[in-house]
């Protein structure tokens, strides 16, 4: 197991009310050890804090969430972001993710959730909201009815295993990552493994049908 | 009784003397508890006597007509024939009451010949015995047939009588298979429109007299509800077909999922989150996933309790899953009454009469889960 250490973290979000309700719902469970409202605030205060978990709000002005993601990754690489969204902006959720965020919830994510998400970010682990998983499904084994068939420089990067397969689609469906090792009969840190493994091929991929992919359907 | 029967019919072969033997007893021996046979009592009524006599010269003129088409003199065995018939006509005229009504049943069996109720005896035995003599003209012909000259002329003629022969027989009989056919195919299809409307009347007003009576000291919700289901059953009226999901302008799967994520957290404490992977156009089976998608949807928000519920559609190659999951109260599906309709009707029934599958997973305390698969038409990319 991990260290019994509580993560520390930092969120991001340009509304006061999410920040304050985000913080009455960590509180006890996670160390909040500040808060920022604007890009350039939030790059400064990380930098000098080093976080282990950034709850990063995706949409925000000057840049958004994806500017501080590659501020901070380039000076302090072990700083990990966890991108917080509403659940339409698929384009944006990728971006972030593409860019190095270990994943990625929605803002009407439960509070034990949530904490459980912080925790694990924190452990290096991914997660994954059902909308991302349903996306990697769709990117990555072709479904989608536009043909985009990306050149791919990795085939073995963009190749899901089929137990892959099999565990993005229970959390499409709904599944926690405890329900998805019991239905699967695995341990939860294979679940976890498998995410990561997951993550990373997203976030190495060369498939542009990716981002295609998020922008046509932000266009629906 | 059976025994002679038997007999008879096997004599029949031997030039008809059977048959012939059989009605001649028949006609003259008197039944058991009756004074008078069949033949005195035909003998002493005036007009049986004439119309026997009417037959008679009847069998004569067809004896004389095969002659002449060449059949060759009547051999032993048609006139047992002619005989029988004649003796046939007299058991008919001459025959006691309960004898006729036993004949009756009999005959009753061989209305299976008539196209329809409109038509008469007379038509039947018109159309029979034309029937028969084109058959044995054909035949007649036909077998005339030696190593001379222009012989396929009388093949041809024959082989024609024949097949006229025969379908004066038994085109009665094929038209009303024909018939009997498609009146199954159109029952049918009656049928699978009733189950259809069951299903919309049950996702539509069933639904919403429940959330009436559930709302009953409400009058703004009730008036709210009540002309909602109005507006909602003039368009299905007024164009069934593209009724499918609450709106319809939806032309892909995913638009229609949409429609239904948006109509239940409009009209429901809910928030539907739905996932497409891949997308299809809609047609009469995806409609039907569809609206089996929002009645598992819509228990969902009226029983569960949950805060969300997640739909996830996948489009594989080969089919469509669909998954809608809340992680509710729950509930036994053993323990649902067999009259309710939303599982059993709108969402299992409806699949499954579009060749999909349902099935529901689900236990008290640990949520709800209905899956749903669809089979995808091969024509379709």
């Amino acid at each position: 197991m991990t260290s019994e250490r509580v993560p520390t973290v930092f969120l991001v979000d340009d509304h006061a009310l999410i920040r304050a309700g985000l913080r009455a719902e960590l509180s006890g469970h996670v160390n909040v050890i500040g808060e920022a409202d604007e890009v350039a605030a939030a790059i400064e205060i990380i930098l000098e804090r080093s976080p282990d978990v950034v709850l990063l709000d995706v949409h925000m002005p000057d840049g958004g969430g994806l500017a501080v993601l590659r501020a901070v990754n380039k000076e302090q690489p072990g700083v990990k972001f966890l991108a917080l969204s509403v659940s339409d902006a698929a384009e944006d959720v990728i971006a972030v993710v593409r860019a190095g965020a270990r994943g990625y919830v929605t803002k009407n994510i439960e509070g034990p959730e949530l904490v459980e998400a912080i925790v694990r970010t924190a452990a290096g682990d991914a997660v994954f909201s059902r909308r991302l998983a349903g996306f990697v499904l769709d990117a990555f084994t072709n479904r989608s009815q536009d043909g985009l068939s990306a050149p791919s420089l990795d085939p073995e990067l963009d190749q899901l295993t089929p137990r892959e397969i099999e565990v993005l689609r229970l959390i499409a469906r709904g599944y926690s990552y405890r329900d998805i090792a019991e239905q699967l009969s695995i341990a939860i840190k294979t679940v976890e493994s498998h995410v990561s493994a997951v993550l990373r091929k997203l976030q190495l991929s060369n498939r542009y049908q990716l981002t295609n992919w998020a922008t046509e359907r932000h266009l629906l | 009784m059976r025994t002679v029967r038997i007999i008879t019919v096997l004599l029949a072969l031997f030039f008809a003397l059977g048959l012939a033997a059989y009605m001649t007893i028949w006609m003259l021996v008197p039944r058991r508890d009756e004074s008078s046979s069949i033949f005195t009592r035909t003998m002493n009524d005036r007009r049986d006597k004439e119309i026997l006599f009417a037959v008679l010269i009847a069998v004569l003129t067809l004896f004389i007509a095969f002659i002449t088409i060449g059949v060759g003199p009547p051999g032993v065995s048609l006139w047992f024939l002619a005989l029988s018939c004649l003796e046939a006509v007299m058991v008919w005229r001459g025959a006691s009451e309960d004898e006729r009504e036993n004949l009756r049943q009999v005959s009753s069996n061989l209305s299976k010949t008539r196209v329809g109720r409109t038509d008469g005896w007379r038509a039947v035995a018109l159309r029979t015995g034309l029937g028969v003599i084109f058959v044995i003209w054909g035949i007649s012909l036909m077998s005339r047939v030696s190593g001379e000259h222009g012989a396929a002329a009388y093949v041809l003629a024959g082989a024609s009588a024949l097949v006229l022969g025969l379908f004066a027989l038994f085109a009665p009989w094929w038209i009303r298979s024909i018939q009997d056919l498609s009146m199954e195919r159109r029952a049918r299809v009656r049928a699978q429109d009733r189950a259809d409307m069951a299903a919309h009347v049950h996702d539509s007003v069933m639904q919403t007299l429940s959330l009436i009576q559930r709302s009953a000291n409400d009058p703004v919700e009730v008036t709210r509800l009540a002309r909602q289901q109005e507006r909602d059953l003039r368009s299905w009226l007024a164009n069934p077909e593209t009724f499918g999901a609450h709106s319809s302008t939806a032309r892909t799967l995913s638009q229609a999922i949409l429609d239904v994520e948006s109509e239940i957290e409009d009209n429901y404490d809910i928030s539907v989150d739905a996932i497409m992977v891949g997308d299809i156009p809609l047609d009469d089976a995806t409609l039907a996933l569809v609206a089996a998608c929002r009645e598992a949807a819509l228990n969902a928000a009226k029983w569960s309790g949950a805060r969300d519920v997640a739909i996830y559609v996948e489009v594989e190659a080969k089919q469509v899953s669909l998954f809608v999951r809340d992680q509710g109260s729950g509930f036994d599906p053993l323990a649902v009454a067999p009259d309710r309709q939303g599982i059993a009707g709108s969402i299992i029934e409806r699949m499954r009469r579009h060749g999909g599958t349902a099935t529901v997973t689900s236990s008290i305390g640990a949520g709800t889960e209905v899956e749903l698969r669809l089979p995808r038409a091969s024509s379709s990319t």
